[in-house]
Protein backbone atom coordinates (compact mmCIF):
# COMPACT_ATOMS: atom_id res chain seq x y z
CA UNK A 1 0.00 0.00 0.00
CA UNK A 2 1.75 3.00 -0.95
CA UNK A 3 1.62 6.34 1.68
CA UNK A 4 -0.49 8.27 -0.46
CA UNK A 5 -3.34 5.87 -0.50
CA UNK A 6 -2.82 5.37 3.53
CA UNK A 7 -3.45 8.99 3.94
CA UNK A 8 -6.22 9.84 2.08
CA UNK A 9 -8.54 8.45 4.96
CA UNK A 10 -7.43 11.09 7.17
CA UNK A 11 -9.42 14.61 7.52
CA UNK A 12 -5.79 16.84 6.70
CA UNK A 13 -4.47 15.13 3.70
CA UNK A 14 -1.73 17.38 2.26
CA UNK A 15 -2.68 19.19 -0.57
CA UNK A 16 0.35 19.16 -2.58
CA UNK A 17 0.26 15.44 -2.65
CA UNK A 18 0.67 14.15 -6.20
CA UNK A 19 -2.38 12.82 -7.44
CA UNK A 20 -2.03 8.76 -8.50
CA UNK A 21 -0.95 9.18 -12.09
CA UNK A 22 -3.42 7.38 -14.11
CA UNK A 23 -2.86 5.58 -17.17
CA UNK A 24 -4.18 8.10 -19.78
CA UNK A 25 -8.10 6.91 -20.20
CA UNK A 26 -9.32 5.16 -23.69
CA UNK A 27 -10.29 8.41 -25.25
CA UNK A 28 -7.32 10.48 -25.05
CA UNK A 29 -4.74 8.87 -26.32
CA UNK A 30 -0.30 9.77 -24.98
CA UNK A 31 0.87 12.56 -27.27
CA UNK A 32 4.45 13.63 -28.35
CA UNK A 33 4.44 16.03 -25.33
CA UNK A 34 7.73 18.26 -24.29
CA UNK A 35 9.22 16.16 -20.84
CA UNK A 36 5.94 14.17 -20.76
CA UNK A 37 6.79 10.65 -19.85
CA UNK A 38 5.01 7.56 -22.31
CA UNK A 39 2.92 5.39 -19.58
CA UNK A 40 5.46 2.61 -18.39
CA UNK A 41 4.10 0.07 -20.54
CA UNK A 42 5.15 2.01 -23.55
CA UNK A 43 7.77 3.04 -22.17
CA UNK A 44 8.86 -0.73 -21.45
CA UNK A 45 7.87 -1.85 -25.03
CA UNK A 46 10.60 1.03 -26.35
CA UNK A 47 13.32 -0.06 -24.69
CA UNK A 48 12.83 -3.63 -25.98
CA UNK A 49 12.47 -1.96 -29.43
CA UNK A 50 15.45 -0.56 -29.57
CA UNK A 51 17.34 -3.32 -28.49
CA UNK A 52 15.20 -5.22 -31.03
CA UNK A 53 16.74 -2.62 -33.68
CA UNK A 54 20.03 -2.72 -32.89
CA UNK A 55 20.01 -6.76 -32.73
CA UNK A 56 18.11 -6.43 -36.39
CA UNK A 57 21.17 -4.02 -37.97
CA UNK A 58 23.43 -6.04 -36.10
CA UNK A 59 22.52 -9.26 -38.23
CA UNK A 60 21.62 -7.42 -41.19
CA UNK A 61 25.61 -6.13 -41.34
CA UNK A 62 26.49 -9.83 -40.58
CA UNK A 63 24.39 -11.48 -42.83
CA UNK A 64 25.83 -13.68 -45.61
CA UNK A 65 26.75 -17.09 -46.39
CA UNK A 66 30.94 -16.47 -46.52
CA UNK A 67 32.80 -14.10 -45.10
CA UNK A 68 33.26 -12.77 -48.16
CA UNK A 69 29.85 -11.63 -48.41
CA UNK A 70 29.57 -10.05 -45.30
CA UNK A 71 29.32 -6.10 -45.27
CA UNK A 72 31.33 -6.65 -42.13
CA UNK A 73 34.05 -9.49 -41.25
CA UNK A 74 33.32 -12.04 -38.93
CA UNK A 75 36.94 -11.27 -37.29
CA UNK A 76 35.47 -8.02 -36.31
CA UNK A 77 31.89 -8.85 -35.52
CA UNK A 78 30.71 -12.59 -35.54
CA UNK A 79 26.53 -12.78 -36.45
CA UNK A 80 24.21 -13.21 -33.33
CA UNK A 81 23.38 -16.77 -33.95
CA UNK A 82 27.66 -17.53 -33.91
CA UNK A 83 27.55 -15.53 -30.37
CA UNK A 84 24.46 -18.11 -29.24
CA UNK A 85 26.33 -21.09 -30.63
CA UNK A 86 29.82 -19.71 -28.78
CA UNK A 87 28.03 -20.00 -25.42
CA UNK A 88 28.59 -24.08 -24.89
CA UNK A 89 32.62 -23.01 -25.48
CA UNK A 90 32.82 -20.30 -23.28
CA UNK A 91 31.22 -22.49 -20.12
CA UNK A 92 33.94 -24.79 -20.64
CA UNK A 93 36.28 -22.11 -19.94
CA UNK A 94 35.14 -21.97 -16.29
CA UNK A 95 32.88 -18.84 -16.95
CA UNK A 96 31.35 -19.89 -13.68
CA UNK A 97 34.53 -20.05 -11.29
CA UNK A 98 35.32 -16.45 -13.20
CA UNK A 99 32.15 -14.63 -12.19
CA UNK A 100 32.74 -15.72 -8.68
CA UNK A 101 36.33 -15.25 -8.60
CA UNK A 102 35.35 -11.35 -10.14
CA UNK A 103 32.64 -11.06 -7.60
CA UNK A 104 34.55 -12.73 -4.15
CA UNK A 105 37.19 -9.57 -5.06
CA UNK A 106 34.46 -6.97 -5.79
CA UNK A 107 32.84 -7.97 -2.56
CA UNK A 108 36.15 -8.47 -0.06
CA UNK A 109 37.31 -5.30 -1.40
CA UNK A 110 34.37 -3.02 -1.74
CA UNK A 111 32.99 -4.23 2.06
CA UNK A 112 36.14 -3.37 3.16
CA UNK A 113 36.50 0.26 1.92
CA UNK A 114 32.65 0.65 3.25
CA UNK A 115 33.57 -0.81 6.98
CA UNK A 116 36.28 1.47 7.01
CA UNK A 117 35.29 4.55 5.26
CA UNK A 118 31.47 4.87 6.36
CA UNK A 119 32.63 4.73 10.35
CA UNK A 120 35.57 7.57 9.30
CA UNK A 121 33.17 9.36 7.24
CA UNK A 122 30.54 9.60 9.66
CA UNK A 123 33.19 10.84 12.13
CA UNK A 124 34.34 13.50 9.76
CA UNK A 125 30.73 14.70 8.88
CA UNK A 126 29.77 14.85 12.81
CA UNK A 127 32.41 16.56 13.97
CA UNK A 128 33.80 18.86 11.04
CA UNK A 129 37.53 19.26 12.36
CA UNK A 130 38.09 15.69 11.20
CA UNK A 131 36.50 16.18 7.84
CA UNK A 132 38.99 19.66 7.57
CA UNK A 133 41.72 17.54 7.92
CA UNK A 134 40.97 14.74 5.81
CA UNK A 135 39.98 16.87 3.23
CA UNK A 136 43.31 17.38 0.97
CA UNK A 137 43.95 13.63 1.31
CA UNK A 138 40.15 12.75 0.23
CA UNK A 139 40.75 15.07 -2.80
CA UNK A 140 44.18 13.04 -3.93
CA UNK A 141 42.60 9.49 -3.16
CA UNK A 142 39.13 10.44 -5.35
CA UNK A 143 41.28 12.36 -8.40
CA UNK A 144 43.91 9.70 -8.99
CA UNK A 145 43.14 8.14 -12.19
CA UNK A 146 42.91 4.46 -11.03
CA UNK A 147 45.04 2.36 -12.84
CA UNK A 148 47.71 4.46 -11.82
CA UNK A 149 47.45 2.07 -8.34
CA UNK A 150 48.02 -0.48 -10.52
CA UNK A 151 51.95 -0.55 -10.41
CA UNK A 152 52.23 0.06 -6.74
CA UNK A 153 49.51 -2.13 -5.64
CA UNK A 154 51.58 -4.80 -6.64
CA UNK A 155 54.70 -3.96 -5.20
CA UNK A 156 52.93 -3.64 -2.14
CA UNK A 157 50.89 -6.67 -2.29
CA UNK A 158 51.90 -8.62 -5.03
CA UNK A 159 50.08 -10.24 -7.90
CA UNK A 160 47.89 -12.75 -6.00
CA UNK A 161 44.34 -12.26 -4.56
CA UNK A 162 45.42 -9.51 -2.01
CA UNK A 163 46.78 -7.52 -4.84
CA UNK A 164 43.11 -7.77 -6.35
CA UNK A 165 41.49 -6.73 -3.07
CA UNK A 166 43.43 -4.28 -1.85
CA UNK A 167 43.33 -2.13 -5.04
CA UNK A 168 39.32 -2.26 -5.35
CA UNK A 169 39.98 -1.02 -1.46
CA UNK A 170 42.32 1.68 -2.11
CA UNK A 171 40.03 2.90 -5.39
CA UNK A 172 37.25 3.04 -3.09
CA UNK A 173 37.61 4.07 0.07
CA UNK A 174 37.96 7.89 -0.90
CA UNK A 175 34.46 7.78 -2.62
CA UNK A 176 32.99 5.87 0.10
CA UNK A 177 34.92 8.17 2.61
CA UNK A 178 33.58 10.92 0.83
CA UNK A 179 29.97 10.51 0.64
CA UNK A 180 29.15 9.25 3.66
CA UNK A 181 30.91 13.14 4.94
CA UNK A 182 28.55 14.84 2.23
CA UNK A 183 25.21 12.64 3.78
CA UNK A 184 25.79 13.40 7.44
CA UNK A 185 26.66 16.96 6.12
CA UNK A 186 23.39 17.01 4.10
CA UNK A 187 21.08 16.34 7.29
CA UNK A 188 19.48 19.84 7.82
CA UNK A 189 20.51 21.41 11.24
CA UNK A 190 17.17 21.40 12.29
CA UNK A 191 17.07 18.29 13.23
CA UNK A 192 20.26 18.34 15.62
CA UNK A 193 18.41 21.47 17.28
CA UNK A 194 15.21 20.15 17.96
CA UNK A 195 16.82 16.51 19.45
CA UNK A 196 19.66 18.97 21.44
CA UNK A 197 16.80 20.85 22.95
CA UNK A 198 15.05 17.90 23.64
CA UNK A 199 18.12 17.03 25.82
CA UNK A 200 20.07 14.99 23.52
CA UNK A 201 24.07 14.65 24.12
CA UNK A 202 26.19 14.87 21.12
CA UNK A 203 26.80 11.20 21.02
CA UNK A 204 23.03 10.50 21.19
CA UNK A 205 22.56 13.35 18.33
CA UNK A 206 25.13 11.30 16.29
CA UNK A 207 23.69 7.91 17.23
CA UNK A 208 20.15 8.64 17.26
CA UNK A 209 19.37 11.44 14.29
CA UNK A 210 22.67 12.10 12.09
CA UNK A 211 23.53 9.00 11.21
CA UNK A 212 20.12 6.88 10.69
CA UNK A 213 18.80 10.18 8.54
CA UNK A 214 21.68 9.96 6.56
CA UNK A 215 21.74 6.16 5.78
CA UNK A 216 19.10 6.15 3.26
CA UNK A 217 21.41 8.61 1.17
CA UNK A 218 24.82 6.90 2.25
CA UNK A 219 23.46 3.26 0.83
CA UNK A 220 22.22 5.04 -2.44
CA UNK A 221 25.72 6.18 -2.53
CA UNK A 222 27.12 2.69 -2.03
CA UNK A 223 24.66 1.21 -4.60
CA UNK A 224 26.33 3.63 -6.90
CA UNK A 225 30.10 3.23 -5.86
CA UNK A 226 29.59 -0.63 -6.06
CA UNK A 227 28.98 -0.72 -9.76
CA UNK A 228 32.15 1.57 -10.11
CA UNK A 229 33.96 -1.35 -7.85
CA UNK A 230 32.53 -3.67 -10.65
CA UNK A 231 33.83 -1.58 -13.33
CA UNK A 232 37.55 -1.37 -11.57
CA UNK A 233 37.97 -4.81 -10.88
CA UNK A 234 38.23 -5.72 -14.99
CA UNK A 235 41.28 -3.01 -14.76
CA UNK A 236 43.10 -5.26 -12.42
CA UNK A 237 41.91 -8.51 -14.14
CA UNK A 238 43.40 -7.21 -17.59
CA UNK A 239 46.81 -6.69 -16.28
CA UNK A 240 47.59 -10.04 -14.08
CA UNK A 241 45.36 -12.41 -13.04
CA UNK A 242 44.70 -16.22 -13.47
CA UNK A 243 41.02 -16.33 -13.66
CA UNK A 244 37.80 -13.86 -13.17
CA UNK A 245 35.91 -11.83 -15.75
CA UNK A 246 38.25 -9.43 -17.15
CA UNK A 247 40.98 -12.56 -17.46
CA UNK A 248 38.48 -14.52 -19.14
CA UNK A 249 38.13 -10.89 -21.94
CA UNK A 250 41.71 -10.58 -21.84
CA UNK A 251 42.38 -14.36 -22.78
CA UNK A 252 39.39 -14.55 -25.13
CA UNK A 253 41.02 -10.55 -26.77
CA UNK A 254 44.50 -13.18 -27.14
CA UNK A 255 43.07 -15.77 -29.26
CA UNK A 256 40.25 -13.92 -31.39
CA UNK A 257 37.26 -15.15 -29.71
CA UNK A 258 35.15 -12.12 -30.20
CA UNK A 259 31.87 -14.35 -29.66
CA UNK A 260 33.25 -14.69 -26.68
CA UNK A 261 34.03 -10.93 -25.77
CA UNK A 262 30.83 -10.16 -26.93
CA UNK A 263 28.99 -12.36 -24.31
CA UNK A 264 31.44 -11.66 -21.62
CA UNK A 265 30.30 -7.98 -22.29
CA UNK A 266 26.29 -9.11 -21.94
CA UNK A 267 27.05 -10.62 -18.69
CA UNK A 268 28.83 -8.33 -17.26
CA UNK A 269 26.13 -5.75 -17.95
CA UNK A 270 23.12 -8.11 -16.61
CA UNK A 271 25.04 -9.23 -13.31
CA UNK A 272 25.73 -5.38 -12.56
CA UNK A 273 21.48 -4.87 -13.36
CA UNK A 274 20.43 -7.57 -10.78
CA UNK A 275 22.84 -6.26 -8.05
CA UNK A 276 21.67 -3.05 -8.28
CA UNK A 277 18.06 -4.29 -8.46
CA UNK A 278 18.85 -6.99 -5.51
CA UNK A 279 20.37 -3.50 -3.26
CA UNK A 280 17.28 -1.38 -4.26
CA UNK A 281 14.74 -4.06 -2.99
CA UNK A 282 17.27 -4.67 0.06
CA UNK A 283 17.36 -0.64 0.47
CA UNK A 284 13.30 -0.47 0.05
CA UNK A 285 13.16 -2.49 2.93
CA UNK A 286 15.84 -0.95 5.20
CA UNK A 287 14.25 2.30 5.04
CA UNK A 288 10.52 2.20 4.81
CA UNK A 289 10.43 6.27 5.97
CA UNK A 290 11.80 7.64 3.00
CA UNK A 291 11.08 6.24 -1.33
CA UNK A 292 14.55 5.15 -2.90
CA UNK A 293 15.59 7.00 -5.62
CA UNK A 294 16.43 4.76 -8.75
CA UNK B 1 18.49 40.02 40.88
CA UNK B 2 16.33 39.05 43.71
CA UNK B 3 17.52 35.56 45.17
CA UNK B 4 14.41 33.14 45.87
CA UNK B 5 12.57 34.31 42.11
CA UNK B 6 14.88 35.21 39.67
CA UNK B 7 12.86 36.25 36.33
CA UNK B 8 12.16 33.05 34.11
CA UNK B 9 14.27 35.27 31.47
CA UNK B 10 15.88 37.63 31.60
CA UNK B 11 17.38 39.68 28.61
CA UNK B 12 20.23 42.66 29.80
CA UNK B 13 21.34 44.95 26.63
CA UNK B 14 22.00 41.45 24.36
CA UNK B 15 23.41 42.61 20.93
CA UNK B 16 24.75 40.31 18.76
CA UNK B 17 26.90 41.00 15.73
CA UNK B 18 27.58 38.12 12.97
CA UNK B 19 30.63 38.62 11.12
CA UNK B 20 32.05 41.27 12.55
CA UNK B 21 29.51 43.98 10.96
CA UNK B 22 25.81 42.36 10.78
CA UNK B 23 23.97 43.77 13.73
CA UNK B 24 21.07 41.55 14.39
CA UNK B 25 19.66 42.52 17.39
CA UNK B 26 20.70 45.92 19.55
CA UNK B 27 21.04 46.18 23.26
CA UNK B 28 17.37 44.27 23.92
CA UNK B 29 16.66 44.41 27.19
CA UNK B 30 13.51 42.60 28.76
CA UNK B 31 12.36 40.52 32.19
CA UNK B 32 9.45 37.84 31.94
CA UNK B 33 8.98 37.12 36.02
CA UNK B 34 8.05 33.93 37.32
CA UNK B 35 4.84 33.88 38.41
CA UNK B 36 3.69 31.69 41.02
CA UNK B 37 1.50 28.74 40.00
CA UNK B 38 1.09 30.17 35.98
CA UNK B 39 3.48 30.75 33.13
CA UNK B 40 3.46 33.64 31.02
CA UNK B 41 2.79 33.83 26.84
CA UNK B 42 4.81 36.27 25.35
CA UNK B 43 4.61 37.05 21.82
CA UNK B 44 7.20 37.94 19.74
CA UNK B 45 6.09 40.22 16.94
CA UNK B 46 7.90 42.27 14.10
CA UNK B 47 9.13 42.94 10.28
CA UNK B 48 10.94 40.53 8.66
CA UNK B 49 15.03 40.28 9.43
CA UNK B 50 14.41 42.53 12.74
CA UNK B 51 15.76 39.39 15.13
CA UNK B 52 13.02 37.40 16.44
CA UNK B 53 14.18 34.44 15.87
CA UNK B 54 17.74 35.60 17.19
CA UNK B 55 16.25 36.17 20.74
CA UNK B 56 14.49 32.60 21.14
CA UNK B 57 17.71 30.92 19.58
CA UNK B 58 19.79 32.87 22.25
CA UNK B 59 17.52 31.62 25.20
CA UNK B 60 17.28 27.64 23.58
CA UNK B 61 21.62 28.46 23.44
CA UNK B 62 21.84 27.61 19.81
CA UNK B 63 24.37 28.53 17.43
CA UNK B 64 25.43 30.72 16.01
CA UNK B 65 22.99 33.21 17.36
CA UNK B 66 24.04 31.74 21.16
CA UNK B 67 26.55 33.40 22.57
CA UNK B 68 25.59 36.76 22.45
CA UNK B 69 28.46 39.11 21.51
CA UNK B 70 27.23 41.47 24.17
CA UNK B 71 25.10 41.59 26.85
CA UNK B 72 23.80 38.56 29.44
CA UNK B 73 21.07 35.72 28.28
CA UNK B 74 19.44 34.48 32.23
CA UNK B 75 17.31 31.54 32.15
CA UNK B 76 15.98 31.49 36.07
CA UNK B 77 18.98 33.14 37.38
CA UNK B 78 21.48 31.37 35.37
CA UNK B 79 23.58 32.35 32.00
CA UNK B 80 23.10 30.31 29.53
CA UNK B 81 25.28 27.33 28.58
CA UNK B 82 23.81 25.78 25.82
CA UNK B 83 20.69 23.81 24.44
CA UNK B 84 18.74 21.61 26.90
CA UNK B 85 15.82 20.14 27.58
CA UNK B 86 14.48 22.45 30.14
CA UNK B 87 13.96 24.84 26.67
CA UNK B 88 11.83 22.81 24.56
CA UNK B 89 11.89 24.22 21.23
CA UNK B 90 9.41 23.79 18.25
CA UNK B 91 10.29 24.93 14.85
CA UNK B 92 8.68 25.35 11.55
CA UNK B 93 9.88 22.98 9.21
CA UNK B 94 11.99 19.60 9.27
CA UNK B 95 10.26 19.43 12.53
CA UNK B 96 10.06 15.20 12.80
CA UNK B 97 12.57 12.94 12.62
CA UNK B 98 11.50 11.28 9.10
CA UNK B 99 12.83 7.61 10.55
CA UNK B 100 11.27 7.49 13.66
CA UNK B 101 7.27 6.68 13.56
CA UNK B 102 5.29 9.07 15.80
CA UNK B 103 5.14 7.18 19.05
CA UNK B 104 9.04 7.32 18.88
CA UNK B 105 9.39 10.58 17.96
CA UNK B 106 7.35 11.90 21.00
CA UNK B 107 9.23 9.31 23.03
CA UNK B 108 12.51 11.20 21.93
CA UNK B 109 13.46 13.16 24.52
CA UNK B 110 12.25 10.26 27.45
CA UNK B 111 14.82 7.84 25.57
CA UNK B 112 17.70 10.73 25.64
CA UNK B 113 17.04 10.48 29.61
CA UNK B 114 17.59 6.68 29.78
CA UNK B 115 13.61 5.99 30.34
CA UNK B 116 13.07 2.25 29.68
CA UNK B 117 10.77 1.26 26.64
CA UNK B 118 7.87 0.65 27.78
CA UNK B 119 7.32 3.48 29.96
CA UNK B 120 8.26 6.09 27.81
CA UNK B 121 6.00 4.58 25.05
CA UNK B 122 3.13 4.71 27.33
CA UNK B 123 3.87 7.92 28.31
CA UNK B 124 4.13 8.79 24.38
CA UNK B 125 0.86 7.45 23.64
CA UNK B 126 -1.05 9.64 26.50
CA UNK B 127 0.60 12.44 24.64
CA UNK B 128 -0.65 11.58 21.07
CA UNK B 129 -3.85 11.43 22.57
CA UNK B 130 -3.47 14.81 23.96
CA UNK B 131 -2.61 16.43 21.24
CA UNK B 132 -5.68 15.13 18.79
CA UNK B 133 -3.87 12.02 16.84
CA UNK B 134 -5.71 8.85 17.03
CA UNK B 135 -3.48 6.44 19.50
CA UNK B 136 -4.44 3.50 17.71
CA UNK B 137 -3.99 4.79 13.86
CA UNK B 138 -1.48 7.41 13.92
CA UNK B 139 1.19 6.45 16.65
CA UNK B 140 2.74 3.63 14.18
CA UNK B 141 3.13 5.93 11.54
CA UNK B 142 6.03 7.60 9.56
CA UNK B 143 5.51 11.71 9.44
CA UNK B 144 5.75 11.23 5.75
CA UNK B 145 2.37 9.56 6.32
CA UNK B 146 1.44 12.85 7.69
CA UNK B 147 0.07 16.18 6.84
CA UNK B 148 2.00 19.73 8.08
CA UNK B 149 -0.77 19.97 10.87
CA UNK B 150 -0.06 16.23 11.94
CA UNK B 151 3.42 16.68 11.85
CA UNK B 152 3.25 20.15 14.12
CA UNK B 153 1.16 18.10 16.90
CA UNK B 154 4.09 15.55 16.69
CA UNK B 155 6.55 18.46 17.28
CA UNK B 156 4.41 19.76 19.99
CA UNK B 157 3.46 16.87 22.30
CA UNK B 158 7.30 15.84 21.31
CA UNK B 159 8.23 19.12 23.50
CA UNK B 160 6.01 19.50 25.78
CA UNK B 161 5.98 15.21 27.41
CA UNK B 162 9.44 16.44 28.84
CA UNK B 163 7.12 19.30 30.70
CA UNK B 164 9.84 21.90 29.98
CA UNK B 165 10.23 25.48 31.86
CA UNK B 166 10.10 27.24 28.62
CA UNK B 167 8.83 26.39 25.42
CA UNK B 168 10.07 28.62 22.47
CA UNK B 169 7.89 28.25 19.54
CA UNK B 170 9.62 30.05 16.36
CA UNK B 171 6.20 30.59 14.15
CA UNK B 172 5.33 26.65 14.19
CA UNK B 173 1.74 27.48 12.65
CA UNK B 174 3.72 29.37 9.55
CA UNK B 175 2.81 26.88 7.33
CA UNK B 176 -0.24 26.08 7.76
CA UNK B 177 -3.40 26.86 5.96
CA UNK B 178 -5.71 29.35 7.87
CA UNK B 179 -8.22 26.94 9.58
CA UNK B 180 -5.49 24.06 10.33
CA UNK B 181 -3.53 27.10 11.94
CA UNK B 182 -6.91 28.19 13.92
CA UNK B 183 -7.33 25.37 15.47
CA UNK B 184 -3.68 24.37 16.29
CA UNK B 185 -3.89 27.84 18.25
CA UNK B 186 -6.86 26.42 20.24
CA UNK B 187 -5.22 23.02 21.01
CA UNK B 188 -1.90 24.98 22.36
CA UNK B 189 -3.67 27.09 24.56
CA UNK B 190 -5.55 24.00 25.59
CA UNK B 191 -2.40 21.78 26.40
CA UNK B 192 -0.22 25.28 27.98
CA UNK B 193 -2.80 26.01 30.78
CA UNK B 194 -2.31 22.62 32.00
CA UNK B 195 1.42 23.85 32.20
CA UNK B 196 2.53 26.01 34.09
CA UNK B 197 5.47 26.75 30.98
CA UNK B 198 6.72 30.43 29.82
CA UNK B 199 6.08 30.50 26.45
CA UNK B 200 7.71 32.40 23.92
CA UNK B 201 6.07 32.34 20.34
CA UNK B 202 7.55 34.22 17.35
CA UNK B 203 4.84 34.78 14.62
CA UNK B 204 4.23 36.75 11.51
CA UNK B 205 0.72 36.94 12.08
CA UNK B 206 -0.56 39.64 14.26
CA UNK B 207 -3.92 37.63 14.87
CA UNK B 208 -2.05 35.03 16.26
CA UNK B 209 0.68 37.13 18.83
CA UNK B 210 -2.76 39.06 20.05
CA UNK B 211 -5.10 36.32 20.44
CA UNK B 212 -2.54 33.61 22.02
CA UNK B 213 -0.10 36.73 23.99
CA UNK B 214 -0.57 37.57 27.21
CA UNK B 215 2.20 39.95 26.37
CA UNK B 216 3.26 41.08 23.18
CA UNK B 217 6.92 42.58 22.38
CA UNK B 218 6.99 44.35 19.14
CA UNK B 219 10.57 44.29 17.76
CA UNK B 220 11.48 47.05 16.02
CA UNK B 221 12.98 47.12 12.10
CA UNK B 222 17.25 45.98 11.58
CA UNK B 223 18.66 45.53 13.87
CA UNK B 224 16.51 44.65 16.56
CA UNK B 225 15.47 46.25 19.52
CA UNK B 226 12.25 45.72 20.99
CA UNK B 227 10.03 48.75 20.51
CA UNK B 228 6.97 47.87 22.09
CA UNK B 229 5.65 46.07 24.80
CA UNK B 230 1.96 45.65 26.08
CA UNK B 231 -0.63 43.14 27.53
CA UNK B 232 -3.45 41.85 26.22
CA UNK B 233 -6.45 39.49 27.06
CA UNK B 234 -6.02 36.21 27.25
CA UNK B 235 -7.70 33.67 25.15
CA UNK B 236 -10.40 33.05 26.91
CA UNK B 237 -12.88 31.87 23.56
CA UNK B 238 -12.04 29.82 20.45
CA UNK B 239 -10.11 31.45 17.95
CA UNK B 240 -12.63 31.85 15.50
CA UNK B 241 -15.25 33.25 17.60
CA UNK B 242 -12.42 35.50 19.85
CA UNK B 243 -10.91 36.53 16.60
CA UNK B 244 -13.46 38.60 15.11
CA UNK B 245 -14.43 40.59 17.97
CA UNK B 246 -14.34 44.42 17.99
CA UNK B 247 -11.95 44.94 21.14
CA UNK B 248 -9.96 42.24 19.14
CA UNK B 249 -9.39 43.97 16.14
CA UNK B 250 -8.69 47.13 17.25
CA UNK B 251 -5.60 45.90 18.75
CA UNK B 252 -4.69 44.34 15.52
CA UNK B 253 -5.37 47.48 13.55
CA UNK B 254 -3.16 49.26 16.45
CA UNK B 255 -0.46 46.68 15.68
CA UNK B 256 -0.42 46.34 11.95
CA UNK B 257 -0.55 50.64 11.49
CA UNK B 258 2.80 50.25 13.67
CA UNK B 259 4.57 47.51 12.37
CA UNK B 260 3.54 48.54 8.84
CA UNK B 261 5.17 51.46 9.88
CA UNK B 262 7.92 49.58 10.55
CA UNK B 263 8.14 47.84 7.75
CA UNK B 264 7.72 51.58 5.66
CA UNK B 265 10.75 52.90 7.26
CA UNK B 266 13.10 49.81 6.63
CA UNK B 267 12.32 50.24 3.11
CA UNK B 268 13.42 53.45 3.62
CA UNK B 269 17.23 53.44 4.92
CA UNK B 270 17.77 50.34 2.17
Amino acid sequence: MSPDARMESHEEVERESPAPKALPSPGRRWRLELREPPPPLVGRALGVLAVAVVVLAWGLLTMGATPETRLISPVLLPSPMEVIRAVPSLLERDLLAGVFATLERVFLGFGLAVLVGVPLGILAGAWRVFDAASAPMAIFGRNIPIAALIPMTILWFGIDETQKVMFIFIACIPFVFSDAVVALTGVHQRYVETAQTLGASDGQVVRKVLVPLAMPDIFNSLRNLFGLAFGYIMLAELINARHGLGYLLSTSQRRGLIEHIILILVLIGALAFVIDRGLLWFQRGLFPFRASEE
Amino acid sequence: MNGAHPPVVEFEKVTKIYGGSHLAIKEVSFSVEDKAGHGEFVAILGPSGCGKSTVLRLIAGLRPQHPATTGSVRVLGQPVVGPGADRGMVFQDYTSFDHRTVEDNVAFGLECRGMGRKERLALAREWIGKVGLSVDSDAGKFPHQLSGGMRQRVAIARTLILNPRIILMDEPFGALDPSTRMHMQDLLVGLWRDLQATVFFVTHSIEEAVYLGDRIYVMSSPPGTILRELSVPPPDRPAHLMQREPSFLSVVFELRDLLEGLEASTERER
